[in-house]
């Protein structure tokens, strides 16, 4: 008896829910539907069967995901998962073998466990480092390299401190704590963020690395969304963000003084403006933070995928190869610029594209 | 208020109520208490409705026969449903958790309970499944991550099988082992004395009577495993498509996406997240249901 008392009581809650979100409730409706590639690669794309695997950099992940959605539907023999976990998890997950490629911000260190000279950077888009800011009333905010270590490290407190008014002339910033958002996993945003800083601020004292020792009235959020999320909920928090995420979601952004002496808030113009004068290393990595040019954005950081010299297996080499040489070309151009990317100049692609034809497939 | 059968002298049972008998102090205290009584469990029960309630009203909205059956959007910032991958994956994982550690626990009680009984081993056995309840999930998904993980190069959706039975291991033991203790043992001598061996009465008498308490323990492991979080983000990674195979290639949960999509910033995110939770809900909603059904068709107690 009392099993059909419990059985008619669930019914009736069961029903209830789905009646209500029959009627009533209309649901999200999907926004743009996703752009279809095309071209060459797109075309080799669709000839190539595997399933492949990689983990790593949360920074690029939008332009990663809507890419492999993209492919997704011309492709249908080339299965691509790519799993946000944060730079430094990538690389550790790489040199375990659980991954096929993995996607990077910063590069491999010694503490990763990727031996040297069996993998390869391809660099595949940049993108501005957005200083985000969450004050009520405040949507033109310059700073200094000085006062944003200032910030970040605890010497500056309060939104009305000289450091940050002296380049806000005119600007009424409120007496409000400063609460500061940063990253709690290992991440390449971070190490680009402060290696900036170590190069930029002289009075930054926490150097430069995947994770600082932050000061413990920080507040750790997890990846690029994690932080952009604390900020959205804090008046008074700044943190710093990939500029898709920051635009997509209407953050206000600072304006960063760069090496020549001008503030330059973060677009994908000014991304460009500090890739062009930033050289290719031998190794195909590249460093565009405070770069020179007038119209550059300093805090611009690179991405990377990670991918290895050789594939033991010739099914999953061949698909990693297709499917970076595609990203890296008619992927960049179709959706990284919609997302606040930046695709690379002519000349990081075409030293990309003869990276991976150097890749072994299928050694013996 | 207060109703009890008094004892007269005539033999009939008069009935007294004990507030006429009461002083207007005691008056006083009894019905603060009562009120203390309902007004503690009218603040326990709050967050239990609103949690209830609030993971009806938003995930509702979203659930539907597409988002069970529907690919995940590749990027969180697009909205709209899919979420087959992780009805797939999570009911195959718990499915073959379940497998692992229910059939095991069941019969590692069995031998604490009716064989064991206070012998080293049992006393060994008993402390360990103690400890290993207290053990945080994340430390089981390091466990399977660094003995299967890295020696298999892969994360699939039979590490989290594993990871998960280990978790449920030693609550099914310690239920299974608490409900045979408290079925009588003159029920045992009785079959005994019948002729029975001690393997028939266990399976006959013992396991019977107490089946609706160990299908209880048992529906509790499910449901904590299939909410586990931690373990499954460590070893069965990540999939957009639907993965029906646990041997091969990544897998997801629902209890994994909710926790990926709920820390995003965007709405057709969060909004997936909250349709996972109702999922989820509904899941072990389902699966307890079942279990009831089966355990009062093979239990002698009710």
């Amino acid at each position: 008896m009392r099993l059909v008392r419990f059985l008619a009581v669930v019914t009736v809650m069961v029903s209830g829910a789905l009646l209500g979100s029959g009627c009533g409730n209309s649901r999200a409706k999907a926004s743009d539907p996703i752009a279809v590639p095309s071209g060459p690669m797109t075309e080799l794309a669709k000839q190539v069967p595997g399933r492949i695997k990689g983990a790593g950099a949360s920074f690029p992940d939008a332009f990663y995901q809507e890419a492999v959605a993209g492919l997704r539907q011309v492709a249908t023999k080339l299965s691509v998962t790519y799993e946000a976990v944060g730079s430094a998890a990538g690389r550790e997950a790489f040199g375990q073998g659980l991954s096929d490629f993995a996607g990077t911000d910063s590069l491999v260190g010694e503490d990763d466990p990727i031996a040297a000279g069996t993998f390869r950077y391809i660099p595949t888009v940049a993108a501005s480092i957005a200083v985000v800011v969450n004050l009520p009333g405040v949507t033109d905010l310059r700073l200094t390299p000085e006062a944003l270590a200032g910030i970040f490290q605890g010497d500056i407190g309060r939104w009305n401190d000289p450091a940050i008014t002296a380049s806000n002339p005119g600007q009424e910033l409120p007496d409000r704590e400063i609460v500061v958002a940063r990253r709690a996993d290992g991440s390449g945003t971070t190490k680009n963020f402060t290696r900036y800083l170590d190069r930029a601020a002289d009075n930054w004292r926490l150097g430069g690395d995947d994770t600082v020792e932050w000061p413990s009235h920080t507040q750790g959020g997890q990846q690029n969304s994690g932080v952009a999320q604390i900020v959205i909920d804090t008046a008074g928090a700044i943190g710093y963000v990939d500029y898709g995420n920051a635009a997509q979601l209407g953050l206000t952004m600072a304006a960063i003084r760069n090496r020549a002496g001008r503030f330059v808030a973060p677009s994908i113009a000014a991304t460009q403006a500090a890739i062009d004068s930033s050289e290719l290393t031998e190794e195909l990595t590249y460093d565009p933070l405070d770069a020179p040019g007038a119209d550059a954005y300093p805090i611009t950081a690179p991405t990377y995928l990670l991918v290895r010299s050789s594939y033991d297996d010739a099914t999953t080499g061949r698909a990693v190869v297709t499917f970076v040489r595609w990203l890296v070309t008619e992927a960049a151009d179709t959706y990284a610029a919609d997302l606040g990317f930046a695709p690379l100049p002519e000349r990081f692609r075409t030293a990309a594209l003869s990276a991976l034809d150097q890749i072994q497939i299928d050694p013996r | 208020m207060t109703v009890v059968d008094m004892p007269t002298d005539a033999g009939h049972d008069v009935e007294v109520s004990l507030e006429a008998n009461l002083s207007p102090a005691r008056r006083i205290a009894d019905h603060a208490a009562t009120a203390a009584m309902v007004l503690s469990f009218a603040v326990a029960a709050v967050p239990l409705v609103m949690i209830i309630g609030y993971v009806f009203l938003k995930g509702g909205q979203v659930v539907d026969m597409a988002f069970l059956t529907e690919a995940i959007p590749n990027s969180y910032r697009r909205v709209g449903p899919g979420m087959g991958p992780a009805v797939v994956g999570t009911v195959i994982i718990t499915a073959a958790a379940s497998a692992m550690a229910i059939p095991l626990g069941v019969l590692g009680a069995i031998y604490l309970n009716e064989y064991g009984k206070q012998n080293r081993l049992a006393r060994t056995i008993r402390f360990m499944a103690d400890v290993m309840t207290g053990v945080p999930s994340v430390v089981m998904g390091v466990f399977v991550y660094v003995v299967w993980v890295l020696r298999f190069r892969e994360q699939t959706g039979f590490a989290g099988s594993l990871a998960l039975a280990c978790l449920m291991l030693p609550i099914v033991i310690r239920t299974t082992e608490e409900m045979l203790r408290l079925v009588p043992d003159e029920l045992r001598l009785a079959s005994l004395a019948l002729g029975a061996r001690r393997w028939r009465t266990t399976l006959t008498v013992v396991l019977p009577a107490a089946l609706p308490g160990i299908t209880s323990g048992a529906m509790l492991a499910v449901a904590r495993a299939a909410g586990e979080t931690a373990p499954i983000l460590l070893v069965t990674g990540l999939t957009f498509d639907t993965n029906w195979s646990l041997f091969e290639g990544n897998n997801t949960t629902l209890a994994a996406q909710i926790f990926r999509n709920a820390s995003q910033p965007y709405e057709g995110a969060q909004l997936r997240a909250y349709g996972a939770a109702f999922t989820l809900i509904l899941l072990v909603f389902a699966c307890t249901i079942v279990a009831r059904i089966i355990s009062a068709r093979f239990s002698t107690t009710r």
